[in-house]
């Protein structure tokens, strides 16, 4: 280059002579005071910074770019106190921008820095992230993914790694991968050796993160230069020697000045100054183990456990010595999701000296997880409480930064307790924690599932009640009256005038703000749930269409074919080149690289191949669990015609398990049954009884065993370092309740409705048979014996009704006290 | 169901029945119960008068719960009263008491002002006077029609419930048909009885408060649905996080000298050749910086002018661009533009480093194709089908294409321009391929 920078207008659009040509000393003024200004924000000293970006807008009133930065140093001397207004004002900025753009006239042939917003977008996608928004930050960060190539290699590259970061953390695996492979492909490109352990080696070389304006291929020169090479300008100087503490850093400044030097000497410009900026560099060792470490979780999210030790073993050998808690985390994550829960508490206690911020939280918060895949409810509770006020310490941290807002951990940790209550039977403080989860997981059909859920234990334990008493947990029978007069009145459900409203336990007073379950809330929860389901399945459908509607829009180029060239092109990066693994070859010599990376492209599409089926298999089941749930609620809510209609849909899932077809079939029954359909019950429940006289079992065992994945842990690695803490902690052991009532409890429920439909029908005979058939599977059902003293009534046998009632345990004859003294 | 002071005011209201007119008891019920209570008492009173048989109530008493049952409702038409087939049923039980049903006739004739002469006195005035010979029974069915013929079909009626039974049974010990009336189980002093004389109102009492309105149906089991088990991953895993901080934007007053040079040289590559120099300088700054080839001023535009006059920068630009989302838009221009040497010159330099899009590949030959054939200039044809022949050659010895796909194309073009040399070589080598 020629020219020295410092000639060149700083308005240049077109690079016309003339433009260049006036040389303005405003100009060069300016861009002195942009650096300097990068320099103390780079350093901490907002306040300095800040005077200086001020003397900036003095002279440059409008540029957006000088707003930017002042929003962004503002925003971090407070302490980042309000990100969402920090949002609004780099909102605006970024629109001021693309006006701007809008109104120069090239913008649409040029690319232009002046106009470009990747770094505004890039800071409104960190903003979300570290306000757990992951859906929005995903949006802004897949724009700017979608047109990455030109933007420059520092903002890109950290583009990528926050992408990867919130397309991990919001399950999205196919575009984890693609990001995954995009950045081995365009960020290890030119760095020879591709060996997991040539990180811990001497030549570290710094990877290129910033616009590298007119230097020769970065990592070759950098090669061959030293750290020592001297520079005449202070200000690098200075920097390199601030730098110097850090590890990887004074090669990089150095070696960057070096080129620099070599091309220019005089002024560093704005872009090289990025590459010197303290945490802005990130060496291609680190990045490599970071990339180790993001393909773990990766692996992790896909259940690709074998890739996943596999990847952990090659993190951990690169970051050999270092103390790298993220790993020593993730092994130990690895460890929990095969069920070695020893080895996993193992590393956890490995790692417990950290000190570091938001560490100890969630140190506790996946103790706790272990502990209830344990099948240690207490304990768990115990250390989800611990983590949670951990969290809140965090929070209270000072000064306030923008991490600690992405620290707080709390209502993902709020999850996992509702999880717990839930399991050990507290559905209002279940209830709570969900509803507060609510606000980062609106978007899981699992967390409204939950929800549901709490509401039907709560209406179990009598704690609420519906319009259509559904359990009956006890008969009473009122004795009325003395001698001749006696009566004897049967009492059951909280519907017969005796129930009072139950609003809640007060065994469960929390701090008075208890969460109003209901059954409304119930229905509410799970039509939110099926809204989910049902728009992530059409998610999944337009994934698969994507490429065609893409082409139809690009259909308005010239050629027809022009559609067709752009997906032909086996060049594109972002393609998703891990489906399509071997069409790379490229002009830049990647050939070769790519060969070394077919094996991961190949694991990488296999893991998203297996994580889709997980995937669909996961909601397949989620969706016949909102299904029953539903069903049932609208029964209870006295609205069989719905609960017909939903019953039915359950029933009418492909590859519906027995156990939900079992529920299934006794809620359509009972709707029709409420409809006055009593015939098309029958129907319904015949199926249980194929050969018309023996009634098979609804489903097996097995059946039950397939669908319950809650694991056990391995009872082989009984010894060790941990055992203290187990067995002191083991004390509160709480066992999972079973998931399904057995296959004999079933049959005997179906058999009692069988002949409660039968007695509909005015078959008291067969109605009889079938109750003697429940009797012998549940002998305890009330509503079993309910319908059997119909029968009998029915039938004229008061007298076996009677002795029905006083052979079942559950009924207590009650004497009838009530006298009305004197009221007479 | 009803509480325990309404309960008692019922009963008050009951066994005022000897003492009191039938009317002031029934205005007394009417000012003592509001609406929302009356069905709950009538049907309570209705369930004490089913059976002519039960002495719950005494035969006054029986007579004051009729006319309640009936006066409640007085103010409407008979047939909106829900207990008015129970009322007919009352009027034709022939094991009842005639004098019970003739005051159900009555009370079923009588409208709100006219035919209540006999409610102004008391239920056992109107039994002591009642004359058996002054009254006629009609049939059932006549009477079903008279006041339950207009009654409007329930908009849903549900079996379970409709077929559901009283809840409350006699309890079956005592001796079915024994007359609670008898003196028999009167308690003699000194003697324990076996059953015992029990007091009648305590039971009614008793039974007013358990009395259900729901009543005893065959009950369904509505089985509780499972918590579902709790997914793989579904408890979060916390892991430290990888630090994302805000960036300060660089390009904040930046030298916009970037590619300043590069963009001056291409705008001048537009125009006409650059000199080898220049050309040098070009493509050196083209790969010292990979992302400067985004701002050195191209455009899909521009191409063919750039493809015309400095085919090697075209080339080179190409390549950079490939990981360019306006790649194709390149490639849609270069396809479309008029055929020459330059730009078969650049797809052949093309086909060789990065790999071309099929699709992109035949329409280029296709145009190649007509372009010879639409050329009107014998020297000048002459001259492109030569490069179109070599150019394809060049493609085919290098496996670039599959020859299959444009065979018969190409064989064709060769028949059709055999007089040049270059075709007759290129037919020669399809036909070994062959």
């Amino acid at each position: 280059m020629d020219s020295p920078p410092a000639s060149v207008a700083l308005n240049t659009r077109d690079g016309s002579p003339s433009a260049a040509a006036g040389v303005d000393d405003g100009a060069l003024f300016l861009e002195g005071l942009a650096k300097e200004a990068a320099v103390l924000f780079q350093s901490g000293k907002f306040a300095d910074c800040l005077r200086i970006l001020d003397q900036l807008l003095q002279k440059k009133e409008n540029d957006p770019k000088v707003f930017h930065n002042v929003a962004i140093a503002e925003s971090l001397q407070d302490g980042c106190s309000d990100p969402r207004k920090l949002i609004k004002a780099l909102e605006k900025i970024k629109e001021q921008s693309e006006e701007l753009a809008c109104a120069s006239e090239e913008h649409l042939e040029v690319y232009y820095d002046e106009w470009d917003t990747s770094v505004a977008t890039f800071n409104i996608a960190v903003i979300w992230y570290h306000l757990h928004e992951y859906a929005r930050s995903f949006s802004y960060l897949d724009t700017l993914y979608q047109i990455i190539e030109p933007i420059d290699e520092g903002t890109a590259l950290r583009i990528c790694l926050l992408l990867l970061d919130v397309a991990l953390l919001s399950h999205n695996a196919s575009r984890s991968a693609d990001v995954i492979s995009y950045i081995e492909r365009i960020f290890f490109v030119s760095s020879p050796g591709n060996q997991a352990d040539n990180g811990s080696s001497a030549h570290q070389q710094p990877l290129l993160v910033s616009k590298s304006t007119s230097l020769p291929n970065n990592l070759t020169i950098h090669d061959g230069s030293h750290p020592d090479s001297t520079s005449d300008d202070s200000l690098t100087r200075t920097l390199s020697e601030e730098a110097l503490e850090d590890e990887p850093l004074p090669l990089l400044s150095s070696l960057d000045i070096s080129g620099q030097n070599l091309q220019r000497p005089g002024i560093v410009s704005a872009n090289d100054l990025q590459r010197i900026q303290p945490e802005g560099s990130i060496s291609t060792a680190d990045l490599r183990l970071k990339l180790h470490l993001y393909k773990v979780r990766f692996l992790l999210l896909t259940r690709n456990l074998k890739a996943a030790k596999r990847e952990v073993k090659m993190a951990m050998n690169l970051a050999r010595g270092k103390d790298y808690p993220l790993a020593l985390y993730l092994k130990s994550q690895l460890e929990y999701a095969r069920g070695n829960h020893r080895k996993a508490i193992k590393l956890l206690m490995a790692s417990s000296n950290s000190t570091e911020m938001g560490i100890p939280s969630m140190y506790y918060n996946d103790l706790g997880c272990i502990y209830y895949r344990l099948g240690k409810l207490h304990t768990s509770g115990v250390l989800f409480s611990k983590a949670l006020s951990n969290s809140s310490a965090v929070r209270k941290e000072k000064p306030p930064k923008l991490l600690t807002l992405s620290q707080d951990k709390s209502l993902l940790i709020t999850y996992n307790c509702g999880i717990q209550s839930l399991a050990c039977g507290r559905p209002f403080h279940a209830a709570r924690c969900f509803q507060m989860a609510s606000l980062i997981f609106y978007n899981r059909p699992l967390l409204w599932l939950r929800i549901a859920e709490c509401c039907l234990m709560a209406l179990d334990k009598g704690l609420i009640k519906s319009s259509s008493a559904s359990a009956i947990s006890e008969i009473g029978v009122n004795v009325i009256g003395k001698g001749k007069w006696r009566q004897l009145a049967l009492r059951y459900g909280p519907s017969n005038g005796h129930g009072i409203y139950v609003g809640m336990n007060s065994s469960v007073k929390g701090d008075g703000k208890q969460p109003d379950l209901s059954m409304s809330l119930a229905w509410q929860s799970l039509v939110n749930a099926l809204f989910l389901l049902d728009s992530s399945e059409a998610n999944y459908f337009k994934a698969d269409e994507a490429p065609v509607s893409e082409e139809k829009e690009s259909g308005e180029a010239p050629l027809s074919q022009s559609s067709n060239l752009k997906n032909a092109t086996g060049g594109d990066p972002k393609a998703p080149t891990v489906a399509s693994g071997s069409s790379l070859a490229n002009a830049n010599g990647e050939v070769k690289e790519h060969k070394g990376g077919q094996n991961l492209a190949g694991t990488l599409a296999n893991s998203i191949l297996d994580y889709e089926h997980i995937c669909m298999k996961e909601n397949l089941m989620i969706r016949q669990a909102v299904l029953a749930d539903l069903a049932f609620v609208e029964l209870a809510l006295g609205d069989p015609l719905k609960a017909l209609s939903t019953a039915r849909s359950l029933l009418n899932l492909p590859d519906c398990s027995k156990m939900y077809i079992f529920l299934g079939t006794m809620y359509a029954a009972e709707a029709l049954c409420l409809l006055n359909r009593p015939n098309e019950a029958a129907e319904h429940l015949l199926m249980y009884i194929p050969d018309g006289n023996n009634v098979k079992l609804p489903y097996s065992q097995e059946d039950c065993e397939k669908w319950t994945v809650e694991k056990v842990a391995d009872t082989d690695e009984s010894n060790g370092g941990t055992a203290a803490v187990v067995s002191a902690l083991s004390t509160g052991d709480e066992s999972q309740a079973p998931v399904f009532s057995s296959s004999e409890e079933a049959r005997g429920l179906f058999c009692a409705n069988f002949a409660a439909n039968f007695a509909l029908l005015g078959d008291f005979e067969q109605a009889q048979r079938f109750l003697t058939m429940a009797f012998s599977d549940i002998p305890n059902s009330a509503q079993a014996i309910l319908t059997a003293i119909y029968v009998d009534i029915k039938r004229g046998n008061t007298q076996d009704a009677l002795a029905k009632l006083r052979q079942h345990k559950g009924v207590r004859f009650v004497p009838g006290n009530l006298t009305l003294n004197g009221s007479c | 169901m009803l509480g325990f002071e309404d309960c008692g005011k019922l009963l008050r209201l009951l066994s005022a029945a000897e003492v009191k007119t039938v009317e002031e008891i029934v205005a007394e019920f009417n000012s003592k119960y509001p609406r929302s209570l009356r069905f709950y008492a009538c049907s309570a009173l209705d369930f004490f008068t089913t059976d002519p048989k039960e002495k719950f109530l005494n035969p006054t008493q029986r007579l004051v719960a009729f006319a309640i049952i009936h006066q409640a409702y007085s103010s409407q038409q008979p047939s909106s009263n829900p207990f008015v087939s129970k009322l007919v049923d009352a009027a034709c039980d022939d094991i009842a008491e005639k004098y019970e049903r003739a005051f159900v006739l009555l009370l079923l004739s009588s409208t709100s002002v006219n035919g209540r002469e006999f409610l102004k006195q008391s239920a056992a005035d109107y039994i002591n006077n009642f004359d058996l010979s002054s009254h006629s029974f009609p049939q059932r069915e006549q009477l079903q029609q008279q006041y339950c013929g207009k009654i409007q079909p329930e908009p849903f009626k549900c079996m379970l419930k409709d077929n559901s039974l009283k809840n409350i049974v006699p309890d079956p010990d005592v001796p079915c048909g024994c007359d609670s009336n008898s003196s028999e189980f009167d308690a003699q002093p000194g003697v324990t009885s076996k059953i015992g004389s029990g007091n009648r109102e305590e039971t009614l009492v008793g039974l007013l408060s358990s009395l259900s309105l729901d009543g005893l149906g065959p009950q369904w089991i509505r089985p509780l649905p499972p918590r579902f088990p709790v997914m793989d991953g579904e408890l979060l895993w916390l892991n430290p996080d990888m630090n994302h901080e805000l960036l300060w934007d660089y390009g904040m007053c930046a030298d916009t000298s970037r590619g300043v040079a590069v963009r001056d040289l291409i705008s001048k590559a537009l125009k006409g050749p650059l000199v080898p120099v220049q050309q040098e300088q070009v493509l050196v700054e083209l790969a010292n910086d990979p992302k400067l080839v985004y701002h050195c001023g191209l455009t899909p535009k521009k191409l063919p002018d750039l493809v015309e006059n400095n085919p090697m920068i075209a080339v080179e630009v190409l390549i950079k661009l490939v990981n360019s989302p306006e790649i194709s838009e390149y490639f849609t221009v270069l396809v479309n533009m008029e055929m020459s040497l330059h730009s078969m010159e650049v797809v052949n330099r093309l086909t060789t480093t990065i790999e071309l899009p099929k699709l992109f590949l035949h329409t280029y030959i296709s145009n190649c194709i007509s372009a010879c054939q639409g050329i009107k200039d014998r020297y000048m044809q002459n001259r492109l089908v030569r490069l179109v022949c070599v150019f394809l050659q060049s493609l085919i010895r290098n496996k670039i294409i599959n020859v299959n796909h444009i065979f018969i194309e190409v064989q064709s073009f060769c028949i059709e321009f055999s007089r040049i040399r270059e075709a007759a070589g290129l037919f020669r080598l399809l036909k070994t391929l062959d």
